[in-house]
């Protein structure tokens, strides 16, 4: 008998390990990605950086502002679209399970998620920029939205799914109408879940290369002009990375680590809301 | 003779084709404490439900007969106005968790957009504490949320936001199941004390409680109103033999 | 699906159950004692008096066990409606069943201290043994009645305790005769009128009893009427 458990305990022990050495292993990537892109970043950071336009080829010094704020701008109205569609889209899912609305909705955001990114740009491309004959902004930002779009419609489904039928009840009951109920009691409530799922989407989104190539485009001028084609700070790194320029490499080091600080930043100021915010019951 | 502040006539509720209950006719007095009980799935709650109309928010359920508040048919009265003449206090406490405990109290008004002056909200909010037995224990910490509130303080807070709204009715439905035995006889004594100034009908599994608070019993049995009588002559000598079946506890 | 339990009973219905088969173990205890005084009486048999007078002793603690039951029943199960009118009726007539007991050991007592046996020509003329059966059948009547749940056989009581109180009201002057025939009856004929008194209040028990039962069963108060 006693060999027999000495095994299985030995199995178990070994299995437990393993656990704990596969997730550090996860971790590995990400620690190596960071350290690198810190190294080589740190250096090229400073004001002028932030605030300067990019030179052209053979100047020294530059920045990054134009991308900086392109990519700001994009992602800005890519959340005004994507927020309330998102948002309501979330609602109606909780409250009809399994009418055929819900359930092709749900299909549709489930697909929308795992539509290549190209692709949506591609879309957009003939649906935006063809019929307004420009690149622009404002169809970097459609594209942008449709991405962020399952995202924020799936966190709003799941977290006013979580909450319980009893608070819905506790306001109907009152003698409140039912948009009164869902906006005054239901959305506070969940403010934590779905605030935290936008801030994932965003985050998500900020760091997309392929649906602006031919949406936003990219410009080498300042420009806040919705309208017209506008730099951002994925495009800035895609082009200047892959020429053959020093100057410009360093710019997309620079771009590199703000991104990943960017994207750094918005995680964990969702973990912060989701704990502060969250509502007990 | 006590006048009649609630009355159904040959009232019965469905779900979809299921009848679950059946031709009940029932007047309830004014300012008396009225019991519903009977085994589970006897329809009680779903009655109880048609009174304030929150049967009909669930798919596929319908009514036939009618309901008189005040000798005024609800059902061709507006939902909203019908739930603001008769409130309900649920089962396990349901505070809005992300409204402090003035705001709570004041919901009923605040969230449907009517438009008061503080004073006034201030002295809706103290009244509505006092009746509730609530005021002494939050009046120090009326802005803080009302989660930290033991069960039998939170479903007072229910019972406060609900009366709040000055119902002609209160609808309790097993208000103290999902508390403990004290928090139980508090509220308990609330009932009585409500009663001077409303009309309450409690749902109750617990028929200790039902004879303990209710001046009149109605006994349900598969949906339908077998007996309802003044509780002293129910507990003591029922006259139909299902009442007496369940009340001895005969039945499994 | 609600069913209503025939095969196994809950604690509760047991306890009740045992209370009752403990009223009738009392009721034919009593009955055994008065019917045992009255051998005694006929037969002026001291042993047997005294052998009442010792049982007395299990009539007293059947009552107090039978106190104990109903309050144990009461404090854990909130009874309700018959099974509360069955538990009332109960303790009431378990304090009945006790004065009855009393009556039939000092009618014991009586038969032990007496010198001599009664005159029998006296004892029938005074319809004491005419009074005697009716009170043993009254009494055995009630727990038939109680047993079998039968309020007709209930209301028969009140009838016939009409008879011993007749007899009863007469013995006044059978007994004064009886003494006036001769001085010396004096000692027998006053525990004959003692006897015959006792008599009469087992036949009110009894009534009592009868209103009782009536009250569990059908839930109508008799008393002082």
């Amino acid at each position: 008998m006693k060999p027999n458990i000495q095994y299985r305990l030995g199995k178990s022990k070994f299995f437990k390990g393993l656990i704990i050495v596969l997730s550090a292993l996860c971790t590995v990537p990400l620690f190596i990605i960071l350290i690198y892109i810190l190294k080589e970043g740190f250096s090229k950071i400073n004001w002028h950086f932030l605030v300067n336009m990019p030179k052209p080829v053979g100047e020294t010094g530059g920045g990054i502002a134009n991308a900086l704020v392109g990519s700001l701008l994009i992602v800005f109205y890519a959340s005004l679209i994507a927020i309330p569609v998102g948002v309501m889209c979330g609602i109606y899912l909780s409250e009809k399970r399994n009418t055929r609305l819900a359930n092709w909705t749900r299909l549709s955001v489930d697909v929308l998620q795992g539509t290549p990114s190209i692709v949506m740009g591609i879309v957009v491309y003939f649906w935006v920029v063809k019929p307004l004959h420009t690149f622009s902004a404002l169809s970097g930002s459609v594209a942008l939205a449709i991405m962020m779009l399952p995202i924020v419609v799936r966190s709003t489904e799941e977290t006013l799914k979580l909450l319980p039928d009893t608070l819905k009840e506790a306001g109907l009951a009152l003698g409140l109408p039912y948009h009164k109920v869902i906006l005054r009691i239901i959305l506070p409530c969940g403010i934590s879940g779905i605030l935290s799922g936008v801030i994932l989407a965003v985050a998500r989104v900020a760091g997309e290369t392929a649906p602006l190539l031919f949406t936003a485009f990219g410009n080498p001028y300042f420009s806040t002009n919705i309208f017209k084609p506008m730099e951002s700070l994925p495009l800035l790194i895609f082009n200047y990375a892959t020429s053959a320029y020093d100057d410009w490499h360093n710019l997309a080091w620079g771009a590199a680590l703000i991104l990943l600080i960017w994207v750094l930043l918005l995680n964990i100021i969702t973990k912060i809301i989701t704990r502060k915010w969250r509502v007990q019951f | 003779m006590e006048s009649t502040i609630l009355k159904t006539i040959n009232f019965n509720a469905y779900f979809g084709e299921n009848r679950v209950v059946k031709e009940v006719n029932i007047e309830i007095p004014k300012n008396n404490v009225i019991a519903v009980m009977g085994p589970s799935g006897c329809g009680k709650t779903t009655f109880l439900r048609c009174i304030n109309r929150m049967h009909e928010l669930i798919e596929g359920t319908s009514t036939k007969g009618t309901i008189l508040l005040n000798n005024e048919d609800i059902y061709s009265m507006h939902p909203i106005l019908v739930r603001h003449k008769i409130g309900m206090v649920f089962q396990r406490p349901n505070p809005f968790p992300n409204l402090s405990i003035y705001d709570n109290v004041i919901a009923g008004y605040k969230l449907n957009g009517m438009k008061i002056s503080k004073p006034d909200k201030d002295a809706i909010v103290e009244q509505s504490l006092q009746k509730a037995s609530l005021w002494n224990e939050v009046k120090e910490s009326l802005h803080k949320k009302g989660t930290f509130l033991s069960g039998g303080q939170q479903q007072r807070l229910c019972i406060a936001r609900a009366i709040a709204m000055e119902p002609d009715v209160l609808l309790l439905d097993e208000p103290t199941s999902a508390l403990d035995p004290i928090s139980t006889s508090g509220i308990e004594v609330l009932m009585q004390e409500l009663k001077k100034n409303y009309t309450l009908i409690v749902v109750t599994h617990n028929m200790q409680q039902a004879a303990r608070v209710s001046d009149k019993t109605a006994f349900f049995y598969l949906g339908e109103l077998i007996e309802y009588d003044i509780t002293k002559n129910m507990f003591t000598n029922p006259k139909d033999t299902r009442t007496q079946n369940y009340i001895t506890g005969r039945f499994s | 699906m609600i069913k209503i339990k025939l095969k196994s009973m809950t604690q509760f219905e047991t306890e009740i159950r045992d209370a009752k088969s403990e009223v009738i173990n009392m009721w034919q205890l009593v009955l055994s004692q008065l019917t045992k005084a009255k051998d005694a009486m006929l037969s002026f048999d001291k042993d047997l008096a005294r052998e009442v007078m010792a049982r007395e002793k299990r009539v007293n603690a059947l009552e107090l066990k039978i106190d104990r039951d109903c309050e144990n029943i009461f404090a854990l199960y909130c009874p309700v409606a018959i099974d509360l009118r069955f538990l009332l009726a109960v303790l009431k007539i378990n304090t009945n069943l006790e004065r009855i007991g009393d009556i039939a050991d000092g009618i014991a007592r009586y038969i032990a201290n007496s010198p001599a046996k009664f005159n029998k020509d006296f004892l029938a003329s005074s319809r004491l043994i005419e009074m005697y059966n009716g009170s043993i059948s009254i009494l055995s009547d009630t727990q038939a009645a109680f047993e079998f749940e039968n309020t007709i056989l209930a209301r028969t009581i009140f009838s016939r305790d009409e008879v011993l109180d007749t007899i009863n009201k007469n013995a006044d002057e059978n007994i004064a005769k009886y003494i006036l025939e001769d001085l010396n009856n004096i000692n027998e004929a006053l525990n004959i009128l003692s006897i015959i008194r006792k008599l009469e209040r087992v036949g009110d028990q009894s009534k009592n009893i009868a209103e009782e039962i009536i009250f569990y069963v059908e839930a109508k108060v008799l008393k002082h009427q």
